[in-house]
């Protein structure tokens, strides 16, 4: 009996949807946090346990995007960019090939993919440095004007690059999944 | 980067500011090496043989991050630091680091 999905599949499902789709909406919420609590002094208890949940949330968000840009280079890169033998028509196997096939598809690897490579390591690179600030400096992150509006900025921007790569992984995703 | 006195680590921002600015440096150094291999002149070792270069250029990448992280740390983390600045440098290197990996820009390279 065939399987539902295939390993690969799998590991691009996990890839996309758990650990890229995980971090976007703790992004998203990390976001949100930091700005309700944009005026809080930091040091009262409900701004003491809310701030340690939000530097938990912001961790939890880095470590999903490190996992995710991790999975998607060393498990699901591969796949993606083997070389079809030669004569071989059907390229179903072989997402990297069937997108250059044709010129409607081709950008979705010449800009989508290439984006894709490297724009991720950013927002994981990002998220880290808010999920650090977070841990070591829980209150302050709050209760300072300055802090709290580069770290909204620098989630945002996570946030913004993620949802994008994200898209282009959806597109790819639709006319050359990894099967 | 200007920084001025020394005080307590439980007041200084130095720490929390290396973090960001280290952000700004390793996303730039990303697409430094990103372009540098484009036009030709660096190519990162591969470091995973199915999955080619980029395994090569992120992790050139993150140990640049790292580096950046570690050395800001060591020098600010028990000094208060304009953050103005430091913000401005960092949202100007992520912004030039989102240009240079935008591949149509490879193009006019």
């Amino acid at each position: 009996m065939d399987t539902l999905f295939s390993g690969r599949s799998i590991w691009t499902m996990v890839h996309g949807v758990v650990l890229g789709g995980g971090a976007l909406m703790a992004l998203a919420a990390a976001l949100f946090c930091l700005w309700v609590m944009r005026t809080a002094d930091g040091v009262t208890v409900g701004a003491e346990v809310a701030s340690r949940r939000l530097a938990w949330l912001t961790v939890f968000a880095a470590v999903a995007l490190w996992l995710t840009v991790i999975l998607g280079t060393y498990i699901i890169f591969g796949p993606y960019r083997a070389t079809p033998p030669e004569g071989a028509t059907d390229l179903t196997q072989y997402p990297r090939a069937l997108l250059r096939s044709t010129p409607d598809t081709a950008w979705l690897h010449s800009i989508a993919m290439e984006m894709k490579e490297h724009i991720p390591w950013v927002t994981a690179m990002l998220t880290t440095a808010v999920a650090f600030v977070a841990m070591r400096s829980r209150s302050k992150l709050v209760s300072d004007a300055s802090l709290n509006r580069m770290a909204m900025t620098l989630l945002g921007i996570s946030f913004m690059l993620a949802s994008v790569a994200a898209l282009l992984g959806v597109f790819i995703n639709k006319v050359a999944p990894l099967e | 980067m200007s920084t001025s006195q020394r005080v307590g680590d439980e007041v200084t921002n130095g720490a929390a500011l290396a973090a960001f600015l280290a952000g700004g440096i390793g996303a730039f150094a990303l697409a430094l090496i990103v372009i540098l291999n484009e036009v030709g002149i660096f190519s990162a070792p591969t470091l995973y043989g199915p999955a080619g270069g980029v395994t090569g250029r992120t992790a050139f990448g993150t140990v640049a991050w790292l580096v950046a992280w570690v050395v800001l740390h060591r020098r600010w983390k028990d000094r208060q630091v304009d953050p103005g600045r430091v913000f401005t440098v960092t949202v100007i290197l992520i912004a030039l680091a989102v240009v240079l990996l935008f591949p149509p820009v490879w193009q006019l390279l």
